[in-house]
C-alpha cells in the first residue's frame, strides 16, 4: 500500500489542529501558571482573605459574627470547637476548647416533660474551663445545628457572657490555628441559673394545642417536610416514633434554610422566610422542635438572630410528644395538613457521617 | 352521624328547617324544609361539611378549623375548639357529642349542653366515620391511615381495643348492626367490606372486640356503607354498582347501572341508591325518581323523602321518592351533609 503526500492545504491544517491540542495540554499541564496569578480572579481561585471577607456579618444580626471579630477579639473571648475528637485534633481555632457534646444534649425527665439537663450541661461547660461570665465563641465546620446546640446549651443555664458564633465555620478563620492533643484546661465549677424561658415541656405545648400560629404562641417544625408531612414510605420517618405528623398547627420549615453552605443564610431571606412565608410574629413567642434538641436550635439561634424576641425550644421534641405514655389524647398530632414553607439552604462543611446536625 | 338526636325538634313540620353546612361559602345555609324558601346563612367558619343536632344546638363541623360551630335555640353562635384540624363526621354518646378530627389522631368530646371541649379520644391517625353501638357504650371509629377501626370506651374515652382491618386498608365507612353484635367497615384502598364482632353488648368486655371475621370484595372505590338488620349495602362508586351482602357477608345481589352511587337510604319501604354520577334516585329493584341534578349527600327527612345535597351544582333540594321533587333551592356553594332542624 502506498500513501499519497498530503497537499499544502491539508497540512497546514493539521499543523493548526495540533497547535491547538498542544496548547490544551499545556494549558492542563499547567505551563500558562506564570500568568495565571494576574487572572486569578476570573479563574475562580479564592483566597483565605477572600473567605475571611465573605462570612464577615453586617447589619443588625445578633449572634453571629465573622472572623474579623475573633482576630480582634481573639485574646479575651473564649473559642469552642463544637465538632468531633477526630477533626479537632486534625486542626482548630489555636487553643479552642472542644464541647463534650452528648453532655450538652443532656436531658432531665420532670413532670412536665423532658428539659434540659443544666446541671450536666454546667458541668460539661465547667471541664472545659468555661466560666458564667466568659464571652464565647463557638464554631464548627459550618453554622449547622451543631454549634448552635451548644448556644443554646450555654443560654439554657443562664451563661452571663456573650454567646456568638463564627460565621462560616472553622474555613472562614485565616488566624492561627492548632493541632494534635487538646491544650490542658483547668475545669471550673460552673453554678447553673437555668434559663426556663429558653425552653418549653411537653406539658406547656398541650395546653395550648389548637393555639399555635393562630391565637397563641408560633410553632416551628424544623424537620424535613416528609417527616411533617408521615409521607407514607419514607425514609425521614423515625421508626422510633410511634406516630408520625406533626404538632397541630405547626408549619414546616426546614432548619437547613437558616444555613448557605458553611454560613448563615442572608439575613434579608431569612426575615422573608419567617416573618412572610412561615407568617410568625417577630414579638409574640415563638416554639421551635424537631425530632431531638440539636437541629431546632439552629432555627432557634437563627429567629434570635435576626430579632424574634422570645424563641423556645421544645426540648423533649417530636420523639417525646410521638412517644408519650398514657393519655395521647391530650398530644395529638396531625398529619393530614400541608403548612410547609420550602426552603433552598444546605449545610457545608467536612461531613463524614452524612448527618447534617453532626457536621458542626 | 348527620341527623338530628329528636331532642331539638319540637316544632311542627311546617315550622321546621333544612340546614345545609355549604363548603364553598363557609355557610350553614337554612331552608323552609316544606317550601324551600331561603330563610337566611350562619357564618360558621372554614370548610363546614356535616351538621347534626345535639341538646337544642346545631352543631356544624367545619374541616377547615381546629374548632366546631355550635348554634344555640337563641341563635347564638359558639366556636367550640377541639384542638386538632378537620372535625368531620359526629356521633352522640352518653349525652356527648363525638366528633372524628380527620387531620389529626384523636376523636374531641364536646359537652352540647356547655359548649365546651371535654376531651379529646387518641384514636388511629385520620380518623374518618365513627359509629356508636346500641347503648351507647362504645363507639368505633375508622382510620384512613393506619387501616384499623378503633374500639372507645364512651364512659372514661378511652380506646380500649383497635381492630386490625387488613394490610395497607384505609377505612372509611364504619356501621354497627342495629342489635350491635357485628361491626363492618369499608376499606377503600382494598375495595373491600369487613365485618368483625363487637364483643356483645356495649356494656360486656370491651378488650373482646374481636378481629376480623370475614371479608369480601366490594366495587371499585368504596366509600360509605349500609347496615341494616340482615342486610350489608356498599356502593363502588368506581364502578357504578352497589354489592348487597347478608349480615355475614355472603353475597346476596350486585346492583348495577348506577353511574357513581354513594349512599343507600330506605324510603317508602323501598331502597334507593343516591348516585353522584346521575340526577335521579334509583331503588335497587329498579324504580327512577328523577332529580335536579346529581346528588352526594342526602338526609332522610321522613317517610319516603330526602333532603338532597347537590355538592357540585350549588343546589338543595327536597326529593319525594313517590312523587319526585317537592322543591329545589339554590344554595351558597358546595351543599354538604345537612340536618333537619
Amino acid at each position: 500500500m502506498t500513501r499519497e503526500p498530503p497537499n499544502d492545504d491539508e497540512s497546514a491544517t493539521r499543523d493548526a489542529e495540533n497547535a491547538t491540542r498542544r496548547g490544551l495540554l499545556r494549558a492542563a499541564a499547567g505551563a500558562t501558571v506564570a500568568g495565571a496569578a494576574s487572572t486569578a480572579g476570573c479563574l475562580g481561585v479564592t483566597t483565605p482573605a477572600d473567605v475571611a471577607a465573605q462570612n464577615e456579618v453586617s447589619g443588625n444580626v445578633g449572634h453571629f459574627v465573622g472572623p474579623s471579630w475573633l482576630a480582634d477579639n481573639r485574646e479575651d473571648a473564649v473559642v469552642l470547637d463544637a465538632r468531633d475528637a477526630e477533626r479537632f485534633r486534625e486542626e482548630r481555632v489555636y487553643r479552642a476548647r472542644r464541647v463534650p457534646f452528648d453532655a450538652i444534649t443532656s436531658r432531665e425527665s420532670t413532670d412536665d416533660g423532658d428539659v434540659p439537663d443544666t446541671d450536666a450541661i454546667a458541668d460539661a461547660f465547667g471541664e472545659i474551663g468555661v466560666s458564667p461570665d466568659d464571652d464565647v465563641l463557638v464554631y464548627g465546620a459550618s453554622v449547622g445545628s451543631r454549634v448552635t446546640r451548644v448556644a443554646f446549651a450555654l443560654a439554657a443555664v443562664g451563661h452571663e457572657g456573650s454567646i456568638r458564633v463564627l460565621n462560616g465555620g472553622l474555613s472562614a478563620w485565616n488566624g492561627r490555628l492548632g493541632t494534635g492533643s487538646r491544650d490542658r484546661i483547668s475545669p471550673t465549677d460552673y453554678e447553673p441559673d437555668p434559663a426556663s424561658s429558653a425552653w418549653v415541656t411537653r406539658e406547656w405545648l398541650a395546653d395550648r394545642v389548637g393555639t399555635f400560629n393562630g391565637d397563641g404562641p408560633g410553632l416551628v417544625d424544623v424537620r424535613v417536610p416528609e417527616a411533617y408531612l408521615a409521607a407514607a414510605g419514607s425514609d425521614a420517618l423515625n421508626d422510633d416514633h410511634d406516630r408520625h405528623g406533626h404538632l397541630p398547627g405547626a408549619v414546616d420549615v426546614h432548619w437547613v434554610g437558616n444555613v448557605a453552605g458553611r454560613r448563615m443564610t442572608d439575613p434579608g431571606r431569612l426575615v422573608r422566610l419567617y416573618e412572610v412565608e412561615a407568617e410568625l410574629d417577630r414579638s409574640g413567642t415563638v416554639v421551635v422542635y424537631g425530632d431531638d434538641n440539636v437541629d431546632p436550635t439552629s432555627t432557634w439561634v437563627t429567629l434570635k438572630a435576626i430579632g424574634f424576641e422570645d424563641v423556645r425550644l421544645y426540648d423533649g421534641g417530636f420523639g417525646e410528644w410521638a412517644n408519650v405514655e398514657g393519655d395521647r389524647g391530650r398530644y395529638p398530632v396531625e398529619t393530614a395538613t400541608n403548612a410547609v414553607v420550602p426552603t433552598e439552604g444546605s449545610v457545608g462543611g467536612d461531613d463524614g457521617g452524612g448527618d447534617f446536625s453532626c457536621t458542626g | 352521624m348527620t341527623g338530628s338526636d329528636g331532642q331539638g325538634d319540637a316544632s311542627s313540620p311546617a315550622d321546621r328547617v333544612l340546614a345545609v353546612p355549604c363548603e364553598g361559602d363557609d355557610l350553614l345555609a337554612l331552608f323552609a324544609l316544606d317550601t324551600g324558601d331561603r330563610l337566611g346563612e350562619v357564618p360558621v367558619g372554614s370548610h363546614p361539611v356535616h351538621a347534626t343536632t345535639c341538646r337544642g344546638r346545631t352543631v356544624v363541623a367545619t374541616m377547615g378549623e381546629r374548632a366546631v360551630t355550635a348554634v344555640d335555640p337563641s341563635g347564638g353562635v359558639t366556636r367550640i375548639e377541639t384542638g386538632v384540624l378537620g372535625p368531620s363526621h359526629f356521633a352522640a354518646a352518653n349525652g356527648e357529642l363525638y366528633v372524628s378530627c380527620s387531620a389529626g389522631d384523636a376523636l374531641a368530646v364536646v359537652d352540647p349542653e356547655a359548649l365546651t371541649l371535654v376531651d379529646r379520644v387518641a384514636v388511629g391517625a385520620e380518623p374518618h366515620e365513627i359509629a356508636v353501638a346500641p347503648g351507647g357504650g362504645r363507639l368505633y371509629s375508622g382510620s384512613r391511615r393506619e387501616g384499623v377501626v378503633d374500639v372507645v370506651d364512651t364512659e372514661s374515652h378511652e380506646r380500649i381495643g383497635a381492630i386490625d382491618a387488613g394490610p395497607d386498608a384505609r377505612v372509611q365507612g364504619v356501621a354497627i348492626s342495629p342489635n350491635g353484635d357485628r361491626g363492618y367497615a369499608v376499606d377503600q384502598r382494598g375495595a373491600r367490606v369487613v365485618a368483625f364482632e363487637t364483643g356483645g353488648d356495649a356494656e360486656g368486655d370491651a378488650a373482646s372486640a374481636g378481629p376480623v371475621r370475614v371479608e369480601a370484595a366490594v366495587g371499585a372505590d368504596p366509600y360509605d356503607l349500609v347496615a341494616t338488620g340482615d342486610r350489608v349495602f356498599v356502593p363502588g362508586r368506581g364502578d357504578g354498582i352497589v354489592h348487597e351482602f347478608d349480615r355475614d357477608l355472603e353475597p346476596i345481589a350486585v346492583h348495577e347501572g348506577f353511574s357513581r352511587p354513594v349512599d343507600v337510604f330506605e324510603a317508602a319501604g323501598e331502597r334507593w341508591v343516591l348516585d353522584a354520577g346521575a340526577a335521579r334516585l334509583r331503588s335497587l329493584d329498579g324504580a327512577v325518581v328523577e332529580t335536579p341534578a346529581p346528588g352526594l349527600v342526602a338526609t332522610p327527612v321522613d317517610d319516603g323523602r330526602l333532603a338532597v345535597s347537590h355538592h357540585d351544582d350549588d343546589r338543595v333540594s327536597l326529593v319525594d321518592v313517590e312523587s319526585g321533587t317537592v322543591w329545589s333551592a339554590d344554595s351558597p356553594a358546595y351543599p354538604f351533609g345537612s340536618v333537619v332542624v
